[in-house]
């Protein structure tokens, strides 16, 4: 009984399935709509055109044959005013006429006739061969009775007759003087002739459908194809394959879009490269600066360092200052090469992974301890949240320091004095470190521009406070260069939270992060939705 | 683009469509097609009355009228006719082959008395005849009265209460009503001890066609008339009863109950077969018994309806056309002459003119009367000629004998006659003439008399009430050699002066006599079973004596003027009826081997 039930219920499965196949093939493919709807609607129309062409022949067939049975009822009306016309009847003339009638009906009845002696009330008149008087219907008696002497009428009824099935019929009357005659043809060979009339017509329809359909596929096939290459050559192209190429065949409008596609990948094709020299051009130049700059700047600080060091013995105390200042821009703009260099060279791709297997806790521990002394500076307290096992993963020690100091640094910096948090997660594929802040935190946008090379949050805060503004573009650049996300979080006055993902095994895909990006706590909707800074 | 496809569908369709349906071939090679059945066949169009059922306003007159109408309406068992009845309805059933009195017309009907809720109606007419249970018609003209007893039914109308006798299980109709309602159907049976069969012919009531095929069986197993049967037998056992008749795969299937097993499977299929081919629409039957099938002899088991020639009427194969037969006339030099083409060939006959020649179907004997009509003339036929002596002399001069004639067997019959009595002669080959003793017609004068080609009938032409009528009798041989002509019954009132006849086939009579009011002696075709005669020909004949007919043979009629010889006249083309009479054979008396 399950057997039964489980195959019961195969069967709706697998129509479901068959459906949605059909569906899915139905979206997806030009043809298989185009060649449905040409079934659709051609099967459509030739239904049309085939009841109304049957229902003109049965027209034409009726029309001849009342016209026929017409004519017949005329001359059998002739007959019987000649043969009997209006004197009183003794019975067997009325016999001898229809014996002459019934001799013309026919070998096995073309038609039947039917007499009726108004005027004689001891029968109800004389009928061919099987037929039974009910096959005439009342309302042909009754239109013939209230009509005029000579008044005929016709109609159409069933014909029933004695000891064989009743079938359809024409029935047509005539009066003359008191007798009333009937002739009823049977319909039963025109009705087998419309059969097979309308039974070829519905197969010449199926075959003319099916036709129809085929010649759509074949159409669609010639067009779609051509389409279908012109996709896959657009896909191989926007996968960054530039020398892909259409064929082109012939000079038709195929051929033309096959060269326009062409023209267009060969014109991107150019660009693309034009860019690309132009932005290599750029970075080296940049590169070139820095380096250029590197040699007077070596310089300037030996004897920046010497005017330092001699500041005490400047007579004027302005010129100390002076020195002081000389002194930290230096420093600064010392820095800023450093980290122009670093980002020139990320940019060139010249950056490398230098992994080694580390416990990360162990990093963010290093790296709380470097800022200790600027949080308590600030007045910040660090609080820490570690897992109790290790997390280890392959990193590159130096690029994740960098990434930890950016992030430590920028949260004492921005983090009004309040507490951070700094929590480290890991699950089987991912390590991930929080760094939370409670200051002025983010506005809705501002997380991503967070990573912009030289945002700030307050333009109007000098340039000599704080990094270069560079440090968050490098973080991101060393954490993509890991696989690995590091994304903002943060709301007006509810602080900012930063986090690092990195994948357990360098290079590998980084599918989601042990930590929450919003903090837990933290109401209210996010800022940002997560944000995957690798796309 | 789809929306072009679609128009150009539908104007494919249309002009295949306009062209399919319009074309009607207006040339072509020609198609011939099976000559048209001329004879009428059973299962023929035919016309039915419909009764009216009693109206409540009628008087006891009308009552009547309606009953007798209705009477003559067959449909579900006179169901219609019930209703005119009072309450026992139930004991009045006439059946599906009820007896018939037969009317010259509708019954005058008058109404003898009328109290409050009783009357009695008195309907008087002139009775022709009646139809028997059996089908057989008998001739009995009389003026009858009846009376039907009526009562006012207490919801008011009348109705009939008592019937006459003659209705009580039977009908009264005019003869309108049984022309129209009765088909007359031949019923074939053996001859006792021959193996040809004997068309019976009986009245059937034409209820439905699709009946009928059953209602033939029926009544062919219920056995021949009282009037044929003595002269013929069935291979029926008694007893056997149809189980079921129909069609199958275009194949009449008659199923026979068990009792058919002891009857010979080619005699029963014989009778079946000639019986069934009446219905035109019939080719092939199966006979089965008790629901198997049988196979007889010589036969499939899918049977033609023609098949079984051996058995017809008229002898082996006269169905099937194979009747060219050699004609005989007396040549005008008064020798007997074989005709070829138009031309007789004299055969010596020695010094003995033969008047009224005859030859046996063997061509071994012929026979004849002399010139004077005295003694009868029979002799052996020989390749060299004809020796014929005196083989019957007349008893007085008042007698004279009919044309002698054949039978199939070889024996010679002859009728001597005088204006009030007649002796019929029959002489088996080999042996002496002896007298029939039990002969119907023994106070009638003969003026022919004709054996059919089946032995068991013979016609003939007898004076009665001074004018001459054709008969028909049936010919009953005894086992220990007697022989009996009687039961002579006349076949056709329409011909009240006829000369000679001769048998076309089995069912048809070829008579040379006066219709009515005609004033010239005319050739015409009777049927037996008593349809309608049909005249023969057109065109002058002179005066014509004799008449010879066979079947599938042109009718030749001898004309005689008043001074030498004569001619023998043919029709120009025999197959048609009505061809025109041309008479290029000089000579007298034709005759066929019989």
């Amino acid at each position: 009984m399950n057997a039964a039930r489980r195959a019961a219920g195969a069967v709706p499965a697998a129509l479901r399935r068959l459906v949605r196949g059909g569906y899915a093939r139905w979206r997806r493919s030009i043809q298989v709509r185009v060649v449905t709807s040409t079934l659709c609607i051609s099967a459509i129309v030739v239904a049309i055109l085939g009841a109304f062409l049957t229902q003109q022949m049965s027209n034409a067939l009726m029309d001849g044959k009342v016209k026929a049975a017409r004519l017949q009822l005329d001359e059998g009306l002739s007959l019987v005013q000649r043969d009997l016309g209006s004197q009183p009847d003794n019975g067997s003339r009325l016999d001898n006429v229809m014996a002459g009638l019934k001799a013309r009906s026919g070998p096995s009845g073309l038609y039947e006739v039917y007499i009726r002696d108004t005027r004689d009330s001891s029968f109800d008149g004389y009928s061919t061969n099987e037929l039974r008087v009910e096959s005439i219907p009342q309302r042909l008696r009754q239109e013939l009775g209230d009509g005029p002497a000579d008044a005929t009428a016709y109609t159409f009824g069933k014909l029933s007759y004695v000891g064989r099935p009743s079938e359809r019929g024409l029935i047509v009357g005539g009066k003359t003087g008191q007798f009333e005659l009937y002739y009823l043809f049977p319909l039963t060979q025109d009705q087998h002739t419309l059969t097979i009339v309308s039974r070829a017509l519905a197969g010449v329809g199926v075959v003319l459908v099916l036709l129809l359909a085929a010649i759509a596929s074949l159409v669609t096939r010639q067009v779609v194809i051509p389409v279908r290459l012109a996709a896959q050559g657009a896909q191989r192209l926007s996968a960054g394959k530039l020398e892909e190429r259409m064929r082109v065949r012939g000079e038709d409008d195929l051929a033309r879009l096959a060269r326009s596609f062409n023209e267009m990948a060969a014109n991107l094709q150019d660009k693309i490269m034009e860019l690309e020299d132009l932005s290599q051009v750029q970075r080296q130049f940049v590169s070139d600066v820095s380096h250029e700059l590197r040699t007077p700047l070596t310089t300037i600080r030996i004897a920046a360092d010497m005017l330092y060091e001699h500041r005490d013995t400047f007579d004027d105390p302005a010129v100390g200052r002076s020195a002081e200042l000389l002194q930290s821009q230096l420093e600064r703009f010392e820095s800023l090469l450093a980290d122009l260099l670093e980002i020139s060279r990320h940019d060139a791709g010249a950056a490398t992974l230098d992994a080694d297997p580390l416990d990360m806790r162990d990093l963010v521990l290093r790296a709380v301890g470097d800022i200790q002394n600027l949080a308590e500076r600030k007045g910040s307290k660090v609080l820490l949240q570690l897992p109790g096992e290790p997390c280890m993963a392959e990193v590159d020690r130096r690029r994740v320091e960098r990434i930890m100091r950016n992030l430590l640094v920028n949260a004492v910096e921005h983090g009004e004095g309040e507490d951070i948090v700094v929590s480290v997660g890991a699950d089987r594929d991912a390590v991930a470190v929080a760094v939370r802040d409670h200051g002025v935190g983010l506005r809705p946008g501002e997380g991503q521009m967070v990573f912009d090379r030289f945002w700030r949050a307050d333009p109007a805060r000098a340039r000599t406070t704080g990094g270069t503004g560079l440090g968050l573009s490098i973080s991101r650049e060393d954490a993509q260069l890991h696989g690995g996300w590091l994304q903002a979080w943060g709301e007006p006055g509810a602080g900012s939270q930063f986090r690092l993902s990195l994948p357990r095994v360098a290079g590998s895909e980084l599918r989601g992060s042990p930590l929450p990006l919003v903090p837990p706590g933290a109401g209210g909707r996010p800022l940002f939705a997560e944000l995957e800074v690798s796309e | 683009m789809r929306c072009r496809r679609s128009l150009l569908a539908s104007v494919a369709l249309l002009v295949l469509g306009v062209t399919g349906c319009a074309t009607v071939p207006s040339g072509g090679r020609v198609i011939s097609g099976r000559p048209a059945e001329s004879a009428e066949q059973a299962d023929d169009p035919y016309v039915r009355l419909i009764p009216v059922r009693p109206k409540a306003e009628w008087g006891p007159g009308q009552l009547v009228a309606g009953f007798l109408a209705a009477s003559a309406g067959f449909d579900d068992g006179h169901k219609v006719a019930r209703e005119y009845l009072a309450g026992g309805a139930s004991s009045w059933n006439p059946g599906p082959r009820p007896s018939v009195t037969v009317f010259d017309d509708r019954p005058r009907l008058e109404v003898a008395e009328q109290g409050t809720g009783r009357a009695v109606v008195r309907a008087s007419g002139s009775r022709l005849g009646s139809i028997g249970a059996d089908g057989q018609y008998l001739a009995d003209p009389d003026a009858v009265e009846v009376t039907f007893e009526l009562t006012k039914t207490a919801s008011g109308p009348w109705r009939i209460t008592g019937l006459p006798d003659a209705a009580h299980n039977g009908l009264l109709l005019s003869k309108s009503d049984v022309e129209r309602a009765f088909r007359t159907v031949n019923l074939y049976f053996f001859a006792a001890g021959r193996p040809a069969l004997v068309p019976n012919g009986v009245f059937l009531p034409l209820v439905n066609r699709q009946n009928l095929p059953a209602q033939l069986v029926r009544a062919l197993l219920e056995g021949p008339t009282s009037w044929l049967g003595p002269a013929v037998e069935s291979a029926f056992p008694s007893g056997t009863r149809l189980r079921r008749i129909g069609l199958e795969n275009d194949v009449i299937v008659v199923d026979l109950t068990a009792e058919a097993r002891g009857g010979s499977a080619e005699r029963m299929s014989a009778q079946l077969s000639w019986t069934l081919r009446q219905l035109s629409e019939l080719g092939r039957w199966k006979l089965q018994i008790d629901g198997r099938t049988v196979t007889p002899n010589g036969s499939g088991s899918v049977q033609a309806v023609r098949s079984w020639s051996a058995n017809a009427p008229d002898g082996p194969g006269s169905d099937e056309g194979r009747g060219d037969q050699a004609a005989y006339v007396v040549g005008s030099s008064g020798h007997l002459s074989r005709l070829a083409g138009d031309q007789p060939q004299p055969i010596d006959s020695g010094e003995q003119r033969l008047a009224r020649p005859a030859v046996s179907g063997d061509f071994q004997e012929v026979a004849g009367l002399s010139s004077s009509g005295d003694r009868v003339l029979a002799g052996p036929l020989t390749a060299t000629g004809a020796q014929v002596r005196a083989l019957l002399t007349r008893r007085d001069d008042r007698t004279r004998f009919t044309a002698p004639h054949f039978d199939r067997d070889g024996t010679l019959w002859t009728v001597e006659t005088s204006r009030d009595r007649s002796w019929l002669w029959m002489r088996p080959r080999g042996q002496a003439p002896v007298r029939v003793s039990q002969w119907g017609l023994a106070g009638r004068e003969i003026l022919a008399f004709r054996l059919s080609r089946d032995g068991a009938r013979a016609a003939v032409i007898a004076r009665v009430d001074g004018s001459a009528q054709v008969q028909l009798g049936r010919i009953v041989r005894d086992k220990g050699g007697g022989t009996e002509a009687g039961s002579f019954l006349p076949v056709s009132s329409e011909l009240v002066d006829a000369i000679d006849l001769s048998w076309r086939d089995y069912g048809t009579l070829a008579v040379l006599g006066r219709k009515g009011n005609d004033t010239r002696v005319l050739p015409y075709l009777i049927p037996v079973s008593g349809g309608a005669i049909s005249s023969l020909g057109v065109g002058a004949l002179g005066v014509p004596r004799t008449i010879a007919a066979a079947p599938g043979a042109p009718v030749l009629i001898g004309t005689r003027d008043n001074g030498s010889g004569g001619q023998v006249c043919r029709q120009r083309a025999p197959r048609d009826l009505l061809s025109e009479w041309i008479c290029p054979i000089p000579g007298s008396d034709p005759t066929y081997p019989h």
